[in-house]
């Protein structure tokens, strides 16, 4: 018999309530190791609900949820992920040196002192690692937010929406860092409603409306037209929420 | 145990960059003691039985400021939700939290101590030392539940009302117990009172730690 590849992520029959407001609605989905998998929604769609389940941040309701094997709020299999959102997750009156330093400790990353440099270098801020976070541009901000990323070789990348508030050229840096990391095998799970971005680096998609799965495919061969129409044939018109 | 010395050696690099902190509550304190010392024209007795009250309201306000600093920090970019999503392990995160806060707390009513003995003329003796294991234990009383309580405040909206109401209450008999240990102190006369409720204040802060490092993991998700 051939051994199927276990998948990184395994959702079944997902639902999340907060009191009365249902936030998902049974939604299951695999995401293959070492794929490129984009989910598209509107607000309010529950793509950021999901993302806190797969973390172990938050509860399901009910149904399943497995990543690396495993129920996410075992907490056994955190160092194996990465999260980023739009939100940097570092410290302002901490110099960059010092705010890698930090979570390195957290994530008990072996040889903390070489890979702190390492990863500077990658994201070419080495020079500027004594200087204070505060002091730094939105777009540097940005680089120091991914060495901190990728700090602790994870193989798992959960994405929610981190391309909100960059500019032109913020935005093709974090595009190139997500393909140099799908191209080193990394499995990358991204949310967003910009179809074009989430087109260009997809391997997988799936679209999220009213809280449900209402589509799920393979990207290659897909021109963003054709996604656009599907999207948007797929997405009635009025409020995502309820 | 790692975790919890990174915690508090990252409080305190910020710390040290930012000194404003320290300058509003020697303000704060100033104005407490002058206002009370030069106002009222109180008999040195009066003095007595009313300074102990107003050393507190100092070190609570050192404490208020200290807990409020240390989530400050912890909110501005998500970082109280990062640190969650390290493996390790919140009560350990907790533990850090709570003794960074309670050592800035500890150095502020440091600082704040001999300004009082200044302007209320204390005289000082061996017993005056008992303060400093009071102090101790009256702003771990109040730091380890202003710990949790904080965190549970950064995912509400109107925080510092929540973490007021909350606190206040919890805080009195410690707070209480605080005041009556320290006048007894200053007055140079330990009261028979005075053994059980150091008692009392021992078994107050062990209970509130325990609680909150065992909350501490509910708190930080979502
Ligand atoms: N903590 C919460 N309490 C109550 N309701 C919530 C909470 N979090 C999310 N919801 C609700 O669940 C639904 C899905 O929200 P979610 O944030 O997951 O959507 P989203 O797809 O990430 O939207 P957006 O694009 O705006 O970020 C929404 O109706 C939202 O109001
Ligand atoms: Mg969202």
């Amino acid at each position: 018999m051939i051994e199927q590849v276990p998948a990184v992520i395994t959702a079944e029959k997902l639902r999340k309530e907060f009191g009365r407001v249902v936030a998902l609605r049974g939604v299951s989905f695999q995401v293959p190791a070492s794929t490129f998998f984009t989910i598209f929604g509107r607000n309010g769609a529950g793509k950021s609900t999901l993302l806190s389940i797969i973390s172990g941040m938050a509860a399901a309701s009910s149904g399943v949820i497995r990543v690396f094997g495993e129920d996410p709020a075992a907490r056994t299999q955190r160092h194996r992920l990465s999260v980023i959102s739009h939100e940097s997750f570092l410290y302002d009156n901490l110099t960059a040196l010092e705010n890698l330093e930090f979570y390195g400790k957290l994530y008990s990353v072996q040889d903390l002192k070489e890979r702190t440099h390492h990863v500077l270098r990658q994201v070419g801020l080495h020079h500027r690692r004594f200087d204070l976070v505060r002091t730094f541009s939105r777009g540097m901000l940005q680089r120091l937010t991914i060495a901190r990323a990728i700090l602790h070789n994870p193989d798992l990348f959960l994405l929610d929406e981190p391309f909100t508030g960059l500019d032109q050229h913020a935005t093709e840096m974090l595009i190139g860092l997500l393909e140099t990391l799908k191209a080193q095998g990394k499995t990358i799970l991204l949310t967003t409603h910009d179809l074009h971005i989430g087109l260009r680096l997809s391997d997988q998609y799936m679209i999220l409306e009213r809280q449900q799965v209402v589509e799920t495919g393979s990207a290659s061969g897909l021109t963003e037209d054709a996604l656009r129409e599907k999207y948007f044939s797929l997405i009635s018109s009025g409020e995502a929420g309820q | 145990m790692s975790v919890i010395w990174a915690i508090i050696r990252k409080d305190f690099q910020m710390e040290f960059r930012t000194k404003d902190s320290v300058t509003a509550m020697w303000i704060f304190s100033l104005l407490i003691f002058v206002i009370f010392n030069f106002t009222f024209e109180v008999s040195r007795l009066l003095m007595l039985q009313i300074s102990p009250g107003l050393l507190w309201v100092a070190f609570i306000f050192s404490g208020m400021l200290g807990l409020n600093r240390s989530f400050q920090v912890e909110k501005e970019n998500g970082n109280l939700r990062s640190l969650a999503l390290t493996p390790a392990d919140p009560g350990l995160i907790y533990f850090g939290k709570f003794f960074s806060t309670t050592l800035f707390t500890l150095i502020f009513e440091a600082l704040i101590f001999p300004l009082f003995i200044i302007f209320y003329d204390i005289h000082l003796s061996l017993l005056t030392l008992w303060i400093i294991p009071i102090a101790i234990l009256g702003t771990i009383g109040f730091t380890s539940l202003g710990t949790i309580l904080s965190a549970v405040a950064i995912h509400t909206k109107q925080q510092q009302i929540l973490l007021s109401l909350l606190l206040w209450p919890m805080i009195t008999p410690i707070i209480i117990w605080s005041v009556k240990t320290t006048g007894d102190v200053l007055a140079g006369d330990l009261s028979t009172a005075f053994q059980p409720v150091i008692i009392r204040m021992i078994v107050f802060d062990v209970i509130f730690t325990t609680i909150s490092y065992l909350l501490f993991e509910y708190v930080v998700q979502e």
